[in-house]
Protein backbone atom coordinates (compact mmCIF):
# COMPACT_ATOMS: atom_id res chain seq x y z
CA UNK A 1 0.00 0.00 0.00
CA UNK A 2 1.22 3.27 -0.70
CA UNK A 3 1.17 5.50 2.50
CA UNK A 4 -0.32 8.83 2.15
CA UNK A 5 0.04 12.34 3.68
CA UNK A 6 -1.81 14.92 4.09
CA UNK A 7 -4.12 16.80 1.30
CA UNK A 8 -2.05 17.93 -0.89
CA UNK A 9 0.96 16.95 -0.11
CA UNK A 10 2.64 13.92 -1.66
CA UNK A 11 4.20 10.89 0.52
CA UNK A 12 7.56 11.08 1.23
CA UNK A 13 9.32 8.66 -0.85
CA UNK A 14 9.65 5.01 1.22
CA UNK A 15 13.20 4.88 2.31
CA UNK A 16 15.25 1.44 3.21
CA UNK A 17 16.44 -1.76 1.56
CA UNK A 18 13.61 -1.92 -0.69
CA UNK A 19 14.59 1.50 -2.40
CA UNK A 20 18.43 2.17 -2.82
CA UNK A 21 19.30 5.22 -2.68
CA UNK A 22 20.87 7.32 -5.84
CA UNK A 23 24.29 6.71 -4.86
CA UNK A 24 24.05 2.88 -4.58
CA UNK A 25 22.17 3.46 -7.97
CA UNK A 26 24.88 5.24 -9.17
CA UNK A 27 27.33 3.04 -7.95
CA UNK A 28 24.91 0.08 -9.68
CA UNK A 29 25.20 1.98 -13.28
CA UNK A 30 28.80 3.09 -13.55
CA UNK A 31 29.80 -1.00 -12.45
CA UNK A 32 27.91 -2.12 -15.48
CA UNK A 33 29.00 0.36 -17.60
CA UNK A 34 32.82 -0.19 -16.78
CA UNK A 35 33.04 -3.41 -14.46
CA UNK A 36 31.02 -6.00 -16.67
CA UNK A 37 28.42 -6.01 -13.60
CA UNK A 38 24.57 -6.84 -15.07
CA UNK A 39 22.51 -3.93 -16.31
CA UNK A 40 20.60 -2.25 -13.23
CA UNK A 41 16.78 -2.75 -13.37
CA UNK A 42 14.36 -1.06 -15.44
CA UNK A 43 17.29 0.33 -18.06
CA UNK A 44 16.40 -0.84 -21.53
CA UNK A 45 19.52 -3.07 -22.32
CA UNK A 46 20.25 -1.79 -25.77
CA UNK A 47 21.72 1.42 -25.20
CA UNK A 48 23.56 0.73 -22.13
CA UNK A 49 25.24 -1.91 -24.45
CA UNK A 50 26.30 0.68 -26.73
CA UNK A 51 27.32 3.18 -24.04
CA UNK A 52 29.35 0.26 -22.87
CA UNK A 53 30.84 -0.02 -26.46
CA UNK A 54 31.33 3.50 -27.08
CA UNK A 55 33.00 3.29 -23.45
CA UNK A 56 35.51 0.89 -24.78
CA UNK A 57 36.15 2.88 -27.99
CA UNK A 58 36.71 6.23 -25.75
CA UNK A 59 39.18 4.21 -23.57
CA UNK A 60 41.06 2.44 -26.83
CA UNK A 61 41.60 5.98 -28.13
CA UNK A 62 43.14 7.30 -24.87
CA UNK A 63 44.75 4.71 -24.15
CA UNK A 64 46.41 4.69 -27.49
CA UNK A 65 47.70 8.05 -26.95
CA UNK A 66 49.64 7.43 -23.97
CA UNK A 67 51.14 4.22 -25.24
CA UNK A 68 51.26 4.83 -29.31
CA UNK A 69 54.28 2.46 -30.31
CA UNK A 70 52.05 -0.52 -28.04
CA UNK A 71 48.65 0.97 -30.03
CA UNK A 72 50.79 0.96 -33.79
CA UNK A 73 52.89 -2.16 -32.98
CA UNK A 74 49.34 -3.81 -32.47
CA UNK A 75 47.79 -1.91 -35.75
CA UNK A 76 44.37 -2.73 -37.20
CA UNK A 77 44.08 -5.38 -34.03
CA UNK A 78 44.56 -2.71 -31.43
CA UNK A 79 40.69 -1.80 -31.15
CA UNK A 80 40.17 -5.83 -30.53
CA UNK A 81 42.90 -6.51 -28.23
CA UNK A 82 42.26 -3.46 -26.04
CA UNK A 83 38.03 -3.82 -25.69
CA UNK A 84 39.17 -7.83 -25.16
CA UNK A 85 41.62 -6.80 -22.42
CA UNK A 86 39.67 -4.09 -20.98
CA UNK A 87 36.13 -5.07 -21.36
CA UNK A 88 34.66 -5.62 -17.21
CA UNK A 89 38.12 -3.85 -15.73
CA UNK A 90 37.54 -0.84 -14.59
CA UNK A 91 40.33 2.14 -15.61
CA UNK A 92 43.16 2.50 -13.62
CA UNK A 93 43.67 5.88 -15.79
CA UNK A 94 44.90 5.37 -19.27
CA UNK A 95 48.64 5.21 -18.92
CA UNK A 96 48.19 2.38 -16.45
CA UNK A 97 45.95 0.82 -18.06
CA UNK A 98 48.39 0.45 -21.21
CA UNK A 99 50.91 -0.13 -18.96
CA UNK A 100 49.25 -3.10 -17.16
CA UNK A 101 48.27 -4.11 -21.11
CA UNK A 102 51.77 -4.67 -22.07
CA UNK A 103 52.96 -6.52 -19.24
CA UNK A 104 50.05 -8.55 -20.05
CA UNK A 105 50.75 -9.18 -23.42
CA UNK A 106 54.35 -9.91 -22.94
CA UNK A 107 53.35 -12.26 -19.86
CA UNK A 108 51.45 -14.48 -23.04
CA UNK A 109 54.17 -13.76 -25.72
CA UNK A 110 51.64 -11.29 -27.68
CA UNK A 111 53.36 -8.22 -27.23
CA UNK A 112 54.55 -6.93 -30.91
CA UNK A 113 58.02 -5.38 -31.00
CA UNK A 114 57.24 -2.33 -31.52
CA UNK A 115 55.23 -2.49 -27.61
CA UNK A 116 58.83 -4.29 -26.35
CA UNK A 117 60.13 -1.18 -26.84
CA UNK A 118 57.80 0.90 -25.63
CA UNK A 119 57.52 -0.89 -22.47
CA UNK A 120 61.08 -1.76 -21.79
CA UNK A 121 61.94 2.64 -22.00
CA UNK A 122 59.23 3.24 -19.76
CA UNK A 123 60.13 0.90 -17.32
CA UNK A 124 63.38 2.23 -17.54
CA UNK A 125 62.62 5.74 -16.92
CA UNK A 126 59.32 5.85 -14.61
CA UNK A 127 57.92 3.90 -11.73
CA UNK A 128 55.10 1.73 -12.34
CA UNK A 129 52.39 4.02 -11.22
CA UNK A 130 49.54 3.24 -8.63
CA UNK A 131 46.03 3.03 -10.22
CA UNK A 132 45.15 6.59 -11.01
CA UNK A 133 47.96 8.55 -10.43
CA UNK A 134 50.59 9.65 -13.22
CA UNK A 135 54.25 7.63 -13.11
CA UNK A 136 57.01 9.36 -11.54
CA UNK A 137 59.90 9.50 -13.57
CA UNK A 138 63.10 7.48 -12.04
CA UNK A 139 66.24 9.57 -10.40
CA UNK A 140 68.69 7.19 -9.62
CA UNK A 141 70.57 4.92 -12.88
CA UNK A 142 68.17 1.91 -13.84
CA UNK A 143 67.29 -0.48 -16.60
CA UNK A 144 64.02 -1.97 -17.59
CA UNK A 145 63.28 -4.74 -20.48
CA UNK A 146 60.71 -6.53 -22.14
CA UNK A 147 61.46 -9.49 -24.20
CA UNK A 148 64.28 -8.95 -26.00
CA UNK A 149 64.00 -4.84 -26.01
CA UNK A 150 66.37 -3.31 -22.99
CA UNK A 151 66.57 0.54 -22.63
CA UNK A 152 68.60 1.99 -19.85
CA UNK A 153 68.21 5.65 -17.96
CA UNK A 154 71.01 7.51 -16.60
CA UNK A 155 70.71 10.69 -15.42
CA UNK A 156 66.90 11.50 -16.61
CA UNK A 157 68.17 10.10 -20.12
CA UNK A 158 66.48 6.93 -21.31
CA UNK A 159 68.02 4.91 -24.40
CA UNK A 160 66.79 1.90 -26.26
CA UNK A 161 70.27 -0.46 -25.40
CA UNK A 162 68.68 -3.10 -27.74
CA UNK A 163 65.80 -3.08 -29.97
CA UNK A 164 63.32 -6.02 -29.95
CA UNK A 165 63.75 -9.11 -31.73
CA UNK A 166 61.58 -8.99 -35.21
CA UNK A 167 60.00 -12.11 -36.30
CA UNK A 168 61.53 -12.98 -39.95
CA UNK B 1 27.14 38.93 -18.41
CA UNK B 2 30.74 39.19 -17.86
CA UNK B 3 31.52 35.83 -19.64
CA UNK B 4 32.97 34.69 -23.18
CA UNK B 5 31.61 37.08 -26.40
CA UNK B 6 32.03 35.70 -30.40
CA UNK B 7 33.25 32.49 -31.75
CA UNK B 8 35.63 30.33 -30.28
CA UNK B 9 37.64 27.15 -29.67
CA UNK B 10 38.42 24.76 -27.80
CA UNK B 11 42.05 25.02 -26.84
CA UNK B 12 44.05 21.73 -26.59
CA UNK B 13 47.99 21.53 -26.86
CA UNK B 14 47.92 19.58 -29.86
CA UNK B 15 46.21 22.50 -32.18
CA UNK B 16 48.12 25.44 -29.71
CA UNK B 17 49.99 26.10 -33.34
CA UNK B 18 46.88 26.80 -34.79
CA UNK B 19 44.86 28.49 -32.30
CA UNK B 20 47.66 31.15 -32.00
CA UNK B 21 47.13 32.32 -35.31
CA UNK B 22 43.91 33.15 -34.94
CA UNK B 23 43.57 36.68 -35.79
CA UNK B 24 40.14 37.68 -34.73
CA UNK B 25 39.85 35.24 -31.54
CA UNK B 26 38.06 36.40 -28.59
CA UNK B 27 37.87 33.66 -26.25
CA UNK B 28 39.16 29.88 -25.64
CA UNK B 29 37.98 27.19 -23.20
CA UNK B 30 40.53 24.50 -21.50
CA UNK B 31 39.90 21.55 -19.67
CA UNK B 32 40.53 22.54 -16.41
CA UNK B 33 41.69 19.34 -15.16
CA UNK B 34 44.65 19.42 -17.91
CA UNK B 35 45.94 22.52 -16.49
CA UNK B 36 48.36 22.27 -13.55
CA UNK B 37 48.40 24.94 -10.60
CA UNK B 38 51.82 24.41 -9.94
CA UNK B 39 54.56 26.27 -12.53
CA UNK B 40 53.20 28.26 -15.36
CA UNK B 41 50.23 27.71 -18.07
CA UNK B 42 50.91 25.82 -20.69
CA UNK B 43 52.90 26.96 -23.95
CA UNK B 44 50.53 29.08 -25.65
CA UNK B 45 48.09 30.24 -23.36
CA UNK B 46 50.33 33.18 -21.41
CA UNK B 47 50.58 34.69 -25.18
CA UNK B 48 46.79 34.69 -25.67
CA UNK B 49 45.82 35.67 -22.62
CA UNK B 50 48.13 38.74 -23.18
CA UNK B 51 46.57 39.10 -26.60
CA UNK B 52 43.15 40.17 -24.11
CA UNK B 53 41.76 36.29 -25.32
CA UNK B 54 39.45 35.37 -22.51
CA UNK B 55 39.78 31.65 -20.94
CA UNK B 56 36.98 30.14 -19.71
CA UNK B 57 37.91 26.83 -17.56
CA UNK B 58 35.90 23.97 -18.39
CA UNK B 59 35.28 21.21 -15.88
CA UNK B 60 34.74 16.93 -17.07
CA UNK B 61 35.87 15.22 -13.93
CA UNK B 62 34.10 17.13 -10.87
CA UNK B 63 30.83 14.91 -11.05
CA UNK B 64 28.50 17.71 -9.71
CA UNK B 65 25.52 15.13 -10.71
CA UNK B 66 27.11 12.42 -8.40
CA UNK B 67 24.71 11.76 -4.81
CA UNK B 68 28.18 11.71 -3.02
CA UNK B 69 29.72 15.23 -2.54
CA UNK B 70 32.31 16.68 -4.82
CA UNK B 71 35.57 16.49 -3.84
CA UNK B 72 36.63 19.63 -2.38
CA UNK B 73 40.32 19.40 -3.90
CA UNK B 74 38.70 19.26 -7.37
CA UNK B 75 37.06 22.16 -6.88
CA UNK B 76 39.46 23.91 -5.64
CA UNK B 77 41.36 22.83 -8.84
CA UNK B 78 39.47 24.40 -11.00
CA UNK B 79 39.24 27.70 -8.63
CA UNK B 80 43.01 27.72 -8.81
CA UNK B 81 43.04 27.50 -12.47
CA UNK B 82 40.28 29.91 -12.80
CA UNK B 83 42.57 32.31 -10.73
CA UNK B 84 45.55 31.39 -13.10
CA UNK B 85 43.80 32.18 -16.28
CA UNK B 86 42.12 35.66 -15.32
CA UNK B 87 38.70 34.11 -15.98
CA UNK B 88 35.07 35.52 -15.52
CA UNK B 89 33.32 32.33 -15.44
CA UNK B 90 34.01 28.36 -15.13
CA UNK B 91 31.81 25.47 -16.80
CA UNK B 92 31.13 22.38 -15.75
CA UNK B 93 28.63 19.75 -16.50
CA UNK B 94 24.47 18.34 -15.45
CA UNK B 95 26.65 14.75 -14.99
CA UNK B 96 28.25 12.52 -12.75
CA UNK B 97 31.39 10.75 -13.84
CA UNK B 98 32.64 8.20 -10.52
CA UNK B 99 30.47 6.00 -7.87
CA UNK B 100 30.86 3.09 -5.74
CA UNK B 101 34.46 3.95 -5.95
CA UNK B 102 34.85 3.68 -9.53
CA UNK B 103 35.28 5.67 -12.23
CA UNK B 104 33.56 5.39 -15.52
CA UNK B 105 35.36 7.62 -17.61
CA UNK B 106 32.54 9.36 -19.10
CA UNK B 107 30.09 11.72 -18.29
CA UNK B 108 27.22 9.86 -17.12
CA UNK B 109 23.44 10.81 -17.19
CA UNK B 110 21.28 11.57 -13.99
CA UNK B 111 17.97 10.31 -13.36
CA UNK B 112 15.30 13.42 -13.91
CA UNK B 113 14.61 12.88 -10.82
CA UNK B 114 13.30 15.17 -7.80
CA UNK B 115 16.18 13.58 -5.71
CA UNK B 116 18.91 14.08 -8.52
CA UNK B 117 17.90 17.67 -8.59
CA UNK B 118 18.68 18.12 -5.02
CA UNK B 119 21.63 16.39 -4.99
CA UNK B 120 23.36 18.64 -8.07
CA UNK B 121 21.88 21.41 -6.57
CA UNK B 122 24.10 20.58 -3.66
CA UNK B 123 27.06 19.67 -5.13
CA UNK B 124 26.84 22.67 -7.38
CA UNK B 125 26.13 25.36 -4.09
CA UNK B 126 29.31 23.53 -2.65
CA UNK B 127 31.54 24.31 -5.88
CA UNK B 128 30.11 27.77 -6.20
CA UNK B 129 30.92 28.30 -2.52
CA UNK B 130 34.77 28.14 -3.40
CA UNK B 131 34.46 29.28 -7.25
CA UNK B 132 35.97 33.00 -7.76
CA UNK B 133 33.73 33.62 -10.61
CA UNK B 134 30.21 32.45 -11.44
CA UNK B 135 29.49 28.45 -13.26
CA UNK B 136 27.99 27.61 -16.31
CA UNK B 137 26.25 24.14 -16.19
CA UNK B 138 26.37 22.24 -19.35
CA UNK B 139 23.94 19.30 -19.74
CA UNK B 140 25.06 16.42 -21.73
CA UNK B 141 24.76 13.96 -24.65
CA UNK B 142 23.39 10.18 -23.26
CA UNK B 143 22.35 7.29 -25.32
CA UNK B 144 20.47 6.16 -22.30
CA UNK B 145 17.13 7.69 -20.27
CA UNK B 146 16.95 6.07 -16.62
CA UNK B 147 13.93 3.94 -16.01
CA UNK B 148 11.97 6.50 -13.17
CA UNK B 149 12.12 10.06 -14.80
CA UNK B 150 9.75 12.27 -13.02
CA UNK B 151 10.74 15.55 -15.13
CA UNK B 152 11.37 15.96 -18.72
CA UNK B 153 14.66 17.56 -20.28
CA UNK B 154 13.65 21.10 -19.97
CA UNK B 155 11.64 21.20 -16.73
CA UNK B 156 14.58 19.29 -15.15
CA UNK B 157 17.32 21.72 -16.74
CA UNK B 158 15.14 25.01 -15.83
CA UNK B 159 14.96 23.71 -12.38
CA UNK B 160 18.48 23.05 -11.83
CA UNK B 161 19.27 26.72 -13.04
CA UNK B 162 16.21 28.11 -10.86
CA UNK B 163 17.63 26.53 -7.70
CA UNK B 164 21.47 27.25 -8.49
CA UNK B 165 21.32 30.67 -10.25
CA UNK B 166 23.94 29.21 -12.31
CA UNK B 167 24.49 30.09 -16.00
CA UNK B 168 23.93 27.85 -18.80
CA UNK B 169 26.48 26.25 -20.81
CA UNK B 170 24.31 24.65 -23.61
CA UNK B 171 25.65 22.28 -26.02
CA UNK B 172 24.03 22.42 -29.44
CA UNK B 173 25.41 19.13 -30.39
CA UNK B 174 24.32 17.49 -27.30
CA UNK B 175 20.70 18.86 -28.22
CA UNK B 176 20.89 17.48 -31.57
CA UNK B 177 22.42 13.65 -30.80
CA UNK B 178 19.57 13.57 -27.98
CA UNK B 179 17.11 14.34 -29.88
CA UNK B 180 18.21 12.12 -32.89
CA UNK B 181 18.86 9.41 -30.72
CA UNK B 182 15.34 9.39 -28.53
CA UNK B 183 13.00 11.12 -31.38
CA UNK B 184 12.13 14.02 -29.68
CA UNK B 185 12.36 17.77 -30.90
CA UNK B 186 15.05 19.53 -30.45
CA UNK B 187 13.01 23.00 -31.13
CA UNK B 188 10.42 21.91 -28.61
CA UNK B 189 13.94 22.35 -26.25
CA UNK B 190 15.07 25.30 -27.25
CA UNK B 191 11.73 26.72 -27.14
CA UNK B 192 11.33 25.63 -23.72
CA UNK B 193 14.88 26.49 -22.01
CA UNK B 194 15.71 29.46 -20.51
CA UNK B 195 17.47 30.88 -23.13
CA UNK B 196 18.51 34.44 -21.24
CA UNK B 197 20.67 32.49 -18.97
CA UNK B 198 22.67 30.90 -21.92
CA UNK B 199 26.17 31.83 -21.12
CA UNK B 200 27.80 30.37 -24.01
CA UNK B 201 27.10 27.74 -26.16
CA UNK B 202 29.04 24.28 -27.65
CA UNK B 203 29.19 22.61 -31.14
CA UNK B 204 30.85 20.30 -32.00
CA UNK B 205 31.03 16.89 -34.51
CA UNK B 206 30.01 13.47 -34.49
CA UNK B 207 29.06 10.26 -35.96
CA UNK B 208 26.66 7.16 -36.18
CA UNK B 209 27.58 4.20 -35.26
CA UNK B 210 25.66 0.86 -33.69
CA UNK B 211 22.66 2.75 -35.13
CA UNK B 212 22.72 6.08 -32.72
CA UNK B 213 24.43 9.27 -33.02
CA UNK B 214 27.42 9.53 -31.12
CA UNK B 215 29.06 13.12 -30.12
CA UNK B 216 32.51 11.90 -31.02
CA UNK B 217 34.01 15.67 -31.20
CA UNK B 218 36.00 13.94 -33.54
CA UNK B 219 34.20 14.39 -36.52
CA UNK B 220 32.86 17.27 -38.56
CA UNK B 221 30.07 19.36 -37.28
CA UNK B 222 26.75 17.50 -39.48
CA UNK B 223 24.41 20.17 -41.17
CA UNK B 224 21.53 19.07 -38.71
CA UNK B 225 23.56 20.95 -35.55
CA UNK B 226 24.31 23.62 -37.63
CA UNK B 227 20.94 24.36 -38.70
CA UNK B 228 19.90 24.12 -34.45
CA UNK B 229 22.97 26.29 -33.89
CA UNK B 230 21.07 29.05 -36.45
CA UNK B 231 17.34 27.55 -34.60
CA UNK B 232 18.96 28.62 -31.71
CA UNK B 233 20.66 32.37 -32.48
CA UNK B 234 16.77 32.66 -34.38
CA UNK B 235 15.72 32.72 -31.09
CA UNK B 236 17.83 34.37 -28.96
CA UNK B 237 21.69 34.70 -30.27
CA UNK B 238 24.24 33.26 -27.15
CA UNK B 239 26.76 36.12 -26.16
CA UNK B 240 29.16 33.51 -27.72
CA UNK B 241 30.06 30.04 -29.28
CA UNK B 242 32.89 27.24 -29.28
CA UNK B 243 33.92 24.84 -31.63
CA UNK B 244 35.21 21.83 -29.15
CA UNK B 245 37.22 19.52 -31.43
CA UNK B 246 39.02 16.25 -29.05
CA UNK B 247 41.21 13.94 -31.03
CA UNK B 248 41.75 13.52 -34.81
CA UNK B 249 42.62 16.93 -35.63
CA UNK B 250 42.20 18.32 -39.51
CA UNK B 251 44.11 19.68 -41.65
CA UNK B 252 44.11 23.71 -40.83
CA UNK B 253 42.18 24.70 -43.64
CA UNK B 254 39.51 22.38 -42.38
CA UNK B 255 39.63 23.82 -39.01
CA UNK B 256 39.23 27.28 -40.36
CA UNK B 257 36.59 26.15 -42.37
CA UNK B 258 34.32 24.78 -39.85
CA UNK B 259 35.05 27.68 -37.11
CA UNK B 260 33.74 30.92 -40.27
CA UNK B 261 30.55 28.20 -41.06
CA UNK B 262 30.18 28.41 -37.84
CA UNK B 263 30.51 32.65 -37.92
CA UNK B 264 28.43 32.67 -40.51
CA UNK B 265 25.43 30.98 -39.28
CA UNK B 266 25.15 32.77 -35.91
CA UNK B 267 26.52 36.13 -37.61
CA UNK B 268 29.19 36.74 -35.86
CA UNK B 269 32.21 37.88 -37.24
CA UNK B 270 34.41 35.53 -38.33
CA UNK B 271 37.82 34.69 -36.02
CA UNK B 272 40.24 33.67 -39.05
Amino acid sequence: MIPTGPVGVPAARTTGPAVPTLAARQAALVAALAAGAPPPPGFTPEPLAAARRALLRKRAGEVARNWPLLAAGLGPRWPEVFGRWAEGRPTAGAHRDGWDLARDLRAVGELPPLGAEELAVWQAGHRYPKPGRPPRPRRLPSWGHAGSAVAIQFAGRVRLLRPARRRP
Amino acid sequence: MTGPIGVGIGWRPEIAGFVAELPGLRFVEVIAESVPTAGPLPAGLPDLRERGVAVVPHGVRLSLGGAEPVDPARVAHLAAVAVLTDATLVSEHIAFVRAGGLEAGHLLPLPRSREAVTAVCTNVARAQAELPVPIALEPIAALFDWPDDELDEAAFLTEILDRTGAHLLLDVANVYANARNRGTDPLDLLDRLPLERVAYAHVAGGAERDGYYHDTHTDPVPRGALDLVGELCARRRPPALLLERDGNYPPAAVLRAELDTLAAVSGFPVVT
